[in-house]
């Protein structure tokens, strides 16, 4: 771990270091939440509070928790900040907590969370554990959201459920892409959104498992 | 040998540091169009050919003639069929493909053979030619980016699709789909050779979930409007072998006259183009074989399995060979070489699964029609498995042998 | 210290601790939301019903949804018998708190259904259901009727909605399905839904609902036919099939006759 500073910590997962772009955690809901904007923005909220206060809590009683309990520990914390969220949502968001049905409860098994607080709030002092929490919550929601626009804009023709595009069932001129609307769709989004990011930061590119040999010609003639 | 003297003169703008050297790729593939390429492999052992990749690509393209023609003749032979009994019917998507058939043939009773082939050609000539400016753009595109050669795969990718597309598609959804095909399912794996997926299906699956309503619906199949033609598969899925007897009869589905996607209709068209592949051993037996051994063979199993409430499990196979893109699928798109299996028994195991996957859809699934196309998608994703175990298997012999 | 927190002691220390502040934690944000959220779950029914009816108001509130929905009178009908029943019959506290769907596993409050009954592939059906009922003057002007029924992928949930005349379609409205998005979800469809209102149930003979999804497209002049949906045969099928079904003698029929003669 070089310096880690707090402006750091909190930016650098947003392109730099992206969860999903770069580390490729947390895809599942990225399938399965990404229909509608509206949703997205639900369910990025939920995540960045559960990492953000998974980590807070894990870094402040890292001292205490021992080795051998401490994924349980953190399962405990992260599924219980979760079933908070799920209940708040279900109180005072109840047509979008419809909506993302299980999802909200599938946070717990999102790679994202467990990653940040065995890889870094066990190590780490609160405030940093928790502003890399934040970080780390928006860099999924960069994500997820890039996916969201896209799907709910050309599956249905709408932003946030305002019609942009006029589609052919209600008279207008748009046909809506089914595929948009169906999981697939949001693996080649994620796919050309990562070729996309990886053109503008090369350095991201891994290396190439072998590399072929040139191909060796001389002229025939 | 003018052409060759032209060539070599302007040769030295498109090498590396000449002014044109961005378009090497072009500059290569008319070259390569009219001669040999005049570079050899100096490396490993190599086998030498009068065929190259770009000779063995332009024969499968003109063996897809026979089912090309017979499929613009059918578009018109179906719609005038139609219009003969129904006059005030409208030309689907009139306009300037209206102006272009009234110009050059007549509609309705009287039209012979040419004017049902002028019909057909009004609507197979302007998606081909999308196809081919969309997908070729793409195609030199990444070429020229990428510094690949121009490849002549690309003739036959543009040629199946657009045999595949219905005659109605709107032409912005052929664009997309081939779009669809060339990039995410060649170009981002590197291009020709390098593509696990047969790009022509890729994109031809891309429009059917994209638009299932107008694919898979039922307006698509002939050019006239308004009128809703039920195709062999839905037939049968509906009223079994009975209504297929009666309403399409097996003759006809072989021959070719019924509705459906352009170049499909026709088996006998479909395996004069195939044969010849045959014979000339650019499509191999092996993988035709197996699609019909699996076919036969899990037809022949739900036959005997039997249903009372599922009308196509009573099918025979007979009927699943006529039927849909059967076909057409098994000898242009099984065969693809760069996405089937390469090895001789992977080839079997390949068409075996396509051959069975295909009865499987059709006949279990509820909501796809079709099956041929997503069967050898799915089967392409397991080719290079197969070839791995075949080739493991190889190795393990020849070492038990000492 | 690095050694000290490995000790079995301390580990279960620890992870009692934790357990205490977690369960107390989540279980405080269970129960103090709890009355929240069944509001929610009551108000989510009523504006389907409304929805069906044909009465909801685009970005209602919760009063005037109460409101709207305070001028309908449920009432829970025996599918048996055809005849309106009490809560205290079935067992329950109140008419609201009856859950059809959850009688229709219970094999204590709903009956098997025969091969020839069961027109639309439900297995069981429950005794008893919820309808909901508006009057003005004292004469009936509108029934909410519950139906549901496999699609393709799902089991489709929804409500019809009927006018006085217990004949005339007034509203029809899924709110749960999962249905292929852009061929059989097109169901949502507020075009293709807007085909059902003013068709008829029935012919002359008031038991057998005539209700067909037409391929192709529905002649204008019939009253029972409604567009199928492009692409999506085995939803439409289902749709048609549960339908006919709630609609028919193992149905809401024999209510629906005699709430028409006053017999109910």
């Amino acid at each position: 771990m070089s310096d880690v500073s707090a402006k750091k910590v909190l930016f650098e997962p947003i392109f730099s270091n992206n969860p999903i772009a770069l580390q490729i955690l947390g895809i599942c809901s990225a399938l399965a939440v990404t229909t509608s904007l509206s949703v997205t923005l639900v369910m990025c909220a939920s995540v960045i509070a559960v990492t953000a206060f998974s980590n807070l809590a894990v870094s402040l009683i890292r001292a205490q928790i021992p080795n051998s309990i401490r994924i349980i520990v953190q399962m405990t914390i992260i599924a219980s900040l979760v079933i908070v969220v799920d209940q708040l949502l279900k109180a005072y968001a109840y047509e979008i907590s419809k909506q993302l049905s299980v999802f909200v409860g599938l946070i717990i098994t999102n790679c994202i969370v467990m990653g940040r607080a065995e890889g870094f709030a066990m190590q780490n002092p609160p405030m940093l554990s928790f502003l890399d929490g934040i970080g780390n919550g928006l860099g999924y929601s960069i994500a997820i959201l890039f996916v969201a626009v896209f799907r709910e804009l050309f599956g249905s023709g709408e932003l946030l459920g305002f019609t942009i595009l006029a589609s052919v069932n209600d008279g207008g001129w748009y046909v809506p892409n089914g595929m948009m609307l169906l999981p697939p769709s949001a693996f080649f989004i994620i796919g050309l959104g990562i070729w996309a990011l990886r053109t503008w930061k090369p350095e991201q590119v891994e290396e190439p498992d072998f590399k072929m040999s040139a191909h060796k010609t001389r002229e025939a003639f | 040998m003018a052409i060759r003297q032209f060539l070599d003169g302007i040769e030295h703008h498109f090498e590396k540091g000449g002014k044109h050297e961005r378009w090497y790729a072009l500059y290569e593939a008319v070259d390569t169009i009219f001669y040999t390429p005049g570079k050899v492999a100096s490396t490993t052992s190599h086998v030498r050919d009068g065929v190259d990749l770009k000779r063995i690509m332009i024969t499968v393209w003109m063996c897809t003639f026979p089912a090309m023609f017979f499929g613009m003749w059918n578009i018109g032979f179906q719609a005038n069929s139609y219009l003969a009994t129904n006059p005030d019917a409208m030309i689907a998507d009139g306009g300037l493909r209206e102006a272009f058939i009234t110009a050059l043939a007549v509609t309705g009773s009287g039209a012979g053979w040419w004017d049902n082939f002028v019909y057909g050609m009004a609507y197979f000539v302007p998606i081909y030619a999308v196809t081919f400016i969309v997908g070729g753009f793409w195609e030199v595109l990444f070429a020229t980016v990428r510094r690949h050669e121009v490849n002549e795969g690309f003739f036959v990718t543009s040629v199946l699709f657009a045999l595949i597309c219905p005659p109605t598609i709107p032409l912005w959804q052929v664009a997309l789909g081939i779009t669809f095909g060339v990039v995410i399912g060649k170009e981002v794996f590197g291009g020709t050779g390098k593509n696990f997926l047969n790009p022509a299906l890729t994109g031809r699956a891309f429009l059917y979930f994209a638009y299932p309503a107008q694919i898979s619906g039922d307006t698509v199949w002939t050019a006239v409007d308004g009128f809703s033609g039920a195709t062999a598969l839905s037939w049968a899925a509906s009223g079994g072998m009975e209504a297929l007897e009666t309403q399409i009869g097996w003759m006809n589905a072989f021959v070719g006259t019924i509705q459906g996607s352009m170049g499909e209709t026709s088996t006998v068209a479909v395996l004069i183009g195939g044969l010849i592949l045959l014979a000339m051993k650019i499509a191999s037996y092996r993988i035709v074989g197996g699609v019909l051994l699996g076919m036969i063979g899990m037809s022949l199993i739900l036959n005997i399995v039997g249903s009372e409430t599922n009308a196509m499990f009573a099918i025979p196979a007979h009927w699943h060979l006529v039927m849909g893109g059967f076909a057409f699928g098994m000898m242009f798109m099984a065969t693809d070489p760069v996405s089937a299996s390469m090895t001789n028994t992977g080839r079997w195991l390949f068409g075996i699964l396509v051959g069975v996957m295909t009865i499987l859809i059709r006949v279990v699934n509820p909501a796809f029609p079709e099956g041929i196309m997503l069967a050898i998608l799915f089967a392409n994703l397991f080719a290079p498995l197969m070839d791995h175990y075949v080739v493991q298997a190889n190795i393990k012999r020849r070492l038990a042998r000492g | 210290m690095a050694k000290k927190k490995e000790t079995v002691g301390k580990t279960i220390q620890v992870a009692f601790a934790l357990c205490i502040v977690c369960s107390v934690i989540v279980s405080a944000a269970a129960v103090s939301l709890r009355p929240q959220q069944a509001l929610n779950q009551e108000l989510d029914i009523k504006s389907n019903i409304l929805q069906a009816a044909g009465m909801s108001e685009p970005g209602a509130n919760r009063e005037r949804i109460e409101e709207l929905f305070g001028r309908f009178t449920p009432r829970l009908v025996d599918l048996r018998t055809g005849q309106f029943t009490t809560p205290e019959e079935l067992g329950v506290a109140d008419v609201l708190s009856y859950d059809q769907y959850r009688a229709t596993d219970d094999p204590n409050m709903s009956t098997r259904l025969s091969g020839d009954q069961d027109t639309a592939n439900l297995r069981r059906r429950a005794h008893a259901a919820t309808v909901y009922i508006l009057e003005e003057n004292g004469e009936t002007v509108r029934v909410v009727l519950p139906v549901h029924g496999p699609g393709l992928w799902s089991t489709l949930y929804g409500f019809i909605s009927l006018e006085g005349d217990l004949n005339t379609i007034e509203g029809l409205g899924f709110y749960d399905h999962a249905e292929t998005p852009g061929l059989g979800g097109e169901v949502d469809n507020p075009r293709w839904k807007s085909q059902w209102v003013g068709q008829k149930l029935y012919d002359d003979n008031k038991s057998e609902p005539q209700i067909r999804l037409v391929k192709g497209g529905a002649s204008p002049d019939s009253e029972h036919q409604i567009d199928s949906l492009s692409g999506a045969t085995l939803t439409a099928r289902g749709v048609e099939n549960l339908i006919n079904f709630w609609m028919g003698e193992n149905g809401f029929a024999p209510f629906l006759n005699n709430l028409r003669d006053g017999e109910a």
